[in-house]
Parts: structure tokens; sequence; C-alpha cells
């Protein structure tokens, strides 16, 4: 009985449709830390960049409509604000912890409940009364591209070819951080900065211009990855609306080995478990099994940090400050 | 040919002019980053007030009068005000020791949340299970299951932290999310379960409650009379337990072998490895004596607030845990310091409902003050701001003695600096070794 319903749920295209959605929204502020950390920056505070991108994507859309701007052009609009108001974020994080050597992980900790709270405080100022903000129209969302006669495939086309315009963004994202981490000569830089920044100055790497590019580019990611949540799938904002998604990003990382596609991986898995839990639900007699699968992407982390399954080892000088001159 | 031998001169050693400017000079070097933190937010939420002006019918300065002496009406204003600021530090107390102690040992324990969570769960299930226990057995029992539940929460993060070189960070974020969805699994499960689909549990029986200070008051002074509303003076015993707390915390750190040792791990892992302290035994312990911390903070306030149960999905939006570790740094992991941060931060939080209320701000404010005072003590940028002045602006004291640990000006944080290469390398090393 229950393995008849997991596989049905397996093969079934509304499970990878869920799966793949989830999986992008998550991949984009992890390819986001994979660059972070590769330069030598720890970054948990990819849930705050999310948060705040939510929040500008959603706002801005709002502003330009109320003004009467083309719709389409809104949704740009809000998808560019979402990106510049994560890169804002990232750029506090990186000039905390590059410039004045703060604690990376109390910087990041910081830049999470002041996201929480500056959206939350905003949403309260802005909007009439204080009461937020109305679900978005249709019109007001991120498209859906026509894929034509390939989205009418029978289980490829629903799982592939009817997905939101940020999925195949997504997707070109992650095949160019792959390819610019391992096959260009800055991505080059960028672990040589992260796993040696002595080394790397030596060379004549500029290690704080390369480490504050790879903490903006974070920010833009993640602030891209929350215009998705909150105009794309969602279309909607609400206080402290991504729950959770930038510390499952974040374990992505870490799952993933601090490789952009071992942590595209480590999201398709994560969305398959976050697919699955859903038709799962209705078969237990207890509806609050989903509760435990969805502590699956973590349990996966500490199995794979526990070594297991190989071992995960971050970038040398992660986390540490760059101090010119010293050793 | 003589090679020119430098003179090198003597460090300056002025004495002290009085034994008074001696000790303003020691806790001044100590108060100082932290008061001056907690002050530039407050200047820097101030400006928010200034440009959202909030409250459209008075001038934006009149607002920022009026919103933060709400804020201080709101925490600290009454006797009622105060009980329920008292409330919310009480599991900040505990909650901070938690991440203090990890911090003396070089570990960052950003778990408290989730030690908090499944202390509260495990104190939850067994005053659910033994109704029948009479209060003097059952409240011990539920206060040791909590410090058990927290300390094999932490304890695991340790156990990988010292045998596995995980980084604890990494392992207590992942726990504390297990620990959410986990306990929002059984509060929502039978037997815990309330019926009817609250997504609460049952409360718990009064012989598994901690009675409220006024009500002890009552039971005292008036025979049984109702001298203290409890209703008004919502404040519970556990704050005692809390001040309980950080005097054992004092204890332990500044008066056991094992605080010197992981002080000594904290400040110089090497050193601590070539004196022969056990380091993998000695970072397990202390991440499991900090989850034991937490966990109490987490069953005191179920035990000790009205309501008596646990709400699913609460305790991701909990803020004690990332709270807790603005105590800490803001009370440099000093006991007393952790006492003064916490009552300042509890009261933040308190004050912010009769804000919004009084002065027509948003609660969410406090968050924003809350994360720029974390900024502000994490940054290093006091030296780069104080050298940045004119010199005759610039303060007059020197850090010449340094002859005390409360002296400290800095805390030394794991991850800051060589701190964390020398961490990182002592754990390779030892594995290189075996």
């Amino acid at each position: 009985m229950f393995f008849q319903v997991l596989f049905h749920a397996l093969i079934s295209s509304n499970t990878w449709e869920t799966a793949l959605t989830f999986a992008a929204l998550l991949v984009l502020p992890a390819l986001g830390g994979v660059i972070s950390e590769r330069s030598g920056v720890v970054n948990i505070a990819m849930e705050g960049m999310m948060l705040t991108g939510c929040f500008a994507s959603v706002m801005i859309t709002l502003l330009f409509y109320n003004l009467g701007v083309n719709n389409s052009l809104c949704v740009i609009l809000g998808v560019l604000a979402a990106i510049l108001a994560g890169g804002v974020m990232a750029l506090i994080h990186a000039v905390v912890s590059i410039n004045f050597k703060a604690n990376q992980i109390v910087s990041g900790v910081a830049i999470n409940i002041f996201a929480l709270g500056l959206t939350s405080y905003l949403l309260f100022v802005l909007t009439p009364a204080g009461q937020g903000v109305p679900s978005l129209p249709a019109s007001l969302l991120l498209p859906t591209p026509s894929w034509g006669p390939l989205s009418k495939i029978p289980w490829l086309g629903t799982v592939l070819f009817q997905q939101n315009i940020i999925f195949y963004i997504a997707i070109l994202i992650l095949i160019g951080v792959q390819f610019l981490l391992f096959r260009t000569n800055i991505g080059l830089r960028i672990r040589a900065v992260g796993e040696h920044p002595q080394a790397a100055d030596t060379a004549g790497v500029n290690v704080r211009l390369l480490r504050y590019l790879c903490v903006i580019s974070s920010g833009l990611l993640s602030g891209l990855a929350g215009a998705y949540l909150a105009i794309g799938v969602a279309g909607l904002f609400n206080t402290n609306m991504t729950d959770g998604r930038g510390y499952i990003a974040l374990a992505a990382v870490i799952f993933g080995k601090y490789t952009p596609l071992g942590a595209a991986v480590a999201c398709l898995i994560f969305g398959l478990g976050y697919g699955l839990s859903l038709p799962l639900q209705d078969l237990s007699s207890n509806p609050n099994l989903s509760y435990l699968l969805q502590t699956l992407p973590y349990v996966l982390v500490l199995i794979s940090l526990v070594g297991i399954v190989g071992r995960t080892t971050p970038p040398a000088a992660d986390g540490i400050p760059y101090e010119p001159g010293t050793e | 040919m003589a090679v020119p031998v430098k003179q090198t001169e003597a460090p300056e050693q002025r004495p002290p002019a009085s034994r008074l400017g001696s000790l303003a000079r020691k806790y001044g070097s100590a108060l100082g980053p932290p008061v001056f933190a907690v002050i530039l937010a407050m200047i820097a939420g101030a400006v928010v007030i200034i440009i959202t002006r909030p409250d459209k019918t008075v001038d934006p300065f009149t607002n920022v009068i009026h919103a933060y002496s709400a804020l201080f009406t709101g925490s600290y204003g009454s006797l009622s005000s105060i009980s329920d600021t008292l409330v919310r530090v009480s599991p900040l107390i505990f909650a901070s020791i938690s991440v203090a102690i990890a911090f003396r040992a070089g570990l960052f324990n950003i778990g408290a949340a989730g030690q908090l969570a499944v202390g509260a769960m495990a104190a939850d299930m067994v005053g659910l299970t033994f109704t029948s226990w009479p209060s003097w057995v059952l409240i011990p029992t539920m206060l040791l299951a909590s410090i058990l539940a927290g300390a094999i929460w932490g304890g695991i993060a340790g156990f990988l932290k010292a045998f596995r070189g995980a980084h604890e960070v990494v392992t207590t974020i992942m726990l504390n999310w297990i620990a959410f969805f986990g306990t929002d699994y059984l509060i929502n499960s039978p037997p815990f379960a309330a019926p009817f689909g609250t997504t609460q549990t049952i409360a718990l029986p009064p012989n598994a409650t901690l009675p409220p200070i006024a009500g002890v008051y009552n039971q005292i002074f008036g025979n049984g009379q109702p001298l203290l509303n409890t209703f008004t003076y919502k404040v519970d015993v556990s704050i005692f337990f809390a001040l309980i707390a950080l005097v054992i915390y004092w204890f332990i750190i500044s008066r056991t072998t094992f605080g010197y040792e992981i002080r000594v791990i904290g400040q110089n892992p090497k050193a601590a490895k070539y004196a022969g302290i056990p380091t993998r035994r000695n970072i397990f312990l202390v991440m499991a004596i900090a989850g034991g911390f937490a966990g109490l903070a987490g069953s005191t306030n179920l035990m000790g607030q009205p309501g008596y149960n646990l709400t699913a999905t609460a305790f991701s939006a909990l803020p004690t845990g990332f709270d807790a570790i603005a105590v800490a740094l803001l009370g440099q992991t000093t006991a007393i310091g952790i006492l003064l941060a916490s009552l300042l931060i509890g009261g933040l939080r308190s004050g912010s409902t009769a804000m919004q209320s009084l002065a027509h701000v948003d609660p969410n404010l406090v968050l924003i003050i809350e994360a720029l005072v974390l900024f502000f003590i994490a940054a290093t940028f006091l030296p780069v701001l104080r050298r940045a002045l004119p010199a005759w602006l610039r303060p007059r004291f020197r850090p010449t003695l340094q002859t005390t640990v409360v002296a400290r000006t800095s805390v030394d944080l794991p991850g800051n600096g060589n701190g964390d290469a020398q961490s990182g390398m002592e754990i390779s090393d030892l594995e290189k070794e075996e």
C-alpha cells in the first residue's frame, strides 16, 4: 500500500513539477552561497536577502502598477528592484565582514534579523493603515513562457515546459556559475582567494575586490529568488514569507560540497522531498507526517557532515577576514 | 662593525591615580563598546522613525520622543510592565548563557532556538505523561528532562565538531530546523495534541506548573488573600531560576577547572592542546552544557506562563534564540553583562507593543535596532572611528591595565580573524596525528 502510493507519487508529473519549482527557488540563493563561500566569506544571510527581494519586488511592482505603468514593465521593474535590494543587503554584509573584519556569522545573523525587521516595518509604514499588501492580480505575476508543442508532450511537458520564466533563467545561471567557477580565469581566482588569500594576493589578485563582487552577487541571486517566490509563485508579500528557505539553500550549499552542480542536485533532492510530502500526507492516518518529511534536507546535511557519504569540507580560508601582510 | 642596537622603550606604566580611578577604568573599558553600540543603534532607530514618519499627526522629532518614551513605559514604566518584561527576560537569560558558554570555548551556538524547542517539548511530554505525580517530583523531573533533551541536541553538534570536524554553525542551524519540524510533528500528534485540531498541546496540569511570584507572595504575606493580582503581575518564579543559572554560569567559568580549560580552548586552542587539555571531550561537553541551559529556557517558559501549552510552528518564529546571540555579545559573555543585556533586549521586546499602541510605531523597529546593535558590536569599527576622530575629540583613557578578565574590551569570537584559523588547524592537526 505505502510503496504503491509512493510509486504513484514518484511517477506523477505533479510531484516533479512541484519539485522542480521548489528546486529552482532554492538553487538561486544556493548558487549565491556557493560563490560567496568559495571566495572565503561565510554567508548565512541568504534568508534575509531573499526576504528583502520578496518585499522589494512586490512593493515596486505595485508602486508602478498604481502609477499606471504597463503591466509587464511593472514586473520587470519589480524583478530588478528585488535583485537590487538583495544586492544592497549583501553589500552591507560585505562592508561589515570585509572592511570592518566583523565576525561573518554575527553579521549574517544580524542581516537576517535586519531584513525581517525592515521589511515588516516598511510594510506597516508604506501600506495604508498598515494592513499589508493585497494579493497581486495574475497579470502582475512573472509569466510562464509558451513552448508551443513542447508543452504538449505527455509527462515531460508538464514537468519541464510549463514552468515559470525564472525557472529557465535559474538553469542558465546554474550552467553559467559552474562554467565561471571551474572553467574561467576569474573562477580560478575566486577559488584561490577562498583557499589561500595570501598566495592569491601575491599572484596579483585583488582579494578584497573579488570578495566584494562574490558577496554582492550572492545577494543579487538571492534577491532574484525572492522575486520568484513573491511575484512568481506566491503572488503576495507576507511577513517572514521566506520561512527558512534561505537556510535550506545554505543546507544545499554544504550538501552539494560547495559546488554549483552539487548544490543544484541537493536542491533537486530537497525539492523532491517537498513534492512527495504532499501526496504522502494523505496516506498516513496522521496527517502531520509532512512535518517529519520537511526535516529531510537538514537530516541529509547532518549525515553528509558526519562523513558517511563522503566528507564535506569548506574552503580553507572560509570565514577568515583577509589581513594583508600576515604570514 | 657594530650593529646599532635599537633601544626599546619600556612601555609607559602610569600608576592608577586612585583606586576609584582604576575601577572606573576597568569597568569603563568593559562597558564602553556595548553602551556605545546601543546608543548608536538607538540613534539609527530614531533616524528610521524620522525618515518614515509613522505618525503623521505629530512632527518627526516628537514622534521619536513618543516612541522611545512609550518603549520605556511599556518595559519598565510600571510594576506590571516590569513584570511583563521579566517574563521575557527569564528565558532570554537561559538562552544567552547557552550562547555565551559556547563563545567562551570559541564555539558559536546558533542552535539555542532548537535546543530550547526540544527542551520545552521534552518537559511537556513528561508533564503530560506523568500527570498524577506530585509537584515536588514532577517539576524537577520536567526540568531535568528539558536539560537532558537540550543537552542531547547541543551535544550532537558538539560531537560532530569534536570528532568529525563539522562546523558547529552549520550543524546547529540544521539541528534547529529538525527541532522545529520535529516538535511541530509531536505537538500535532496524539497523545499530546489538544482535540479539535487546534495545533496546540493539551495544557499542563496545575501540579506541573511553576507558580507566579505574585501567587507565592500572596501565599506568604496574605494567608492566601489576593494581595497581588496574578493576571496583572504575570512573572513566575523562573526568573529566580535564571538568576541562579547566572551564578552557576559564573561559577563554572571562573571557579572550576573545566571553565578554565574551555577558556583556554577558546582563546588559544593550540596552547590548550600542548597543555594537555582534552580538547575534544571539552568541546563536546561545553556544547552539551550549552544545550542544557537552552533547554531550560524552553521548559521554564512553558511551565511558568498561562496557557501552559505549546503551539505548532511557534518555535521557528520565536526570537529568543537569536536575541540570545545579541545578549551574549552585548554582555561580553560575562554573567553580569548577560543580566544587564537581557534586561535591555527583553525590555525592547516587551516595550515594543506599547510603542505601537501609544506612538503608532511598528514594533518591528526593535528588530532593526537589535540588528544594528549586532552590527556595531561585531564590526571592529570602533577603533576605525576612533582613529578618524580629530585628536582633541579622542577618548583619553588608555587601556594599559590588562590585569583582569573583566577589562576585556572585545569578545573573542570564533571565526573572527586568526582565532578560527587556529581552531580549524587544531582539529585538522588532531586528525593528522591519529
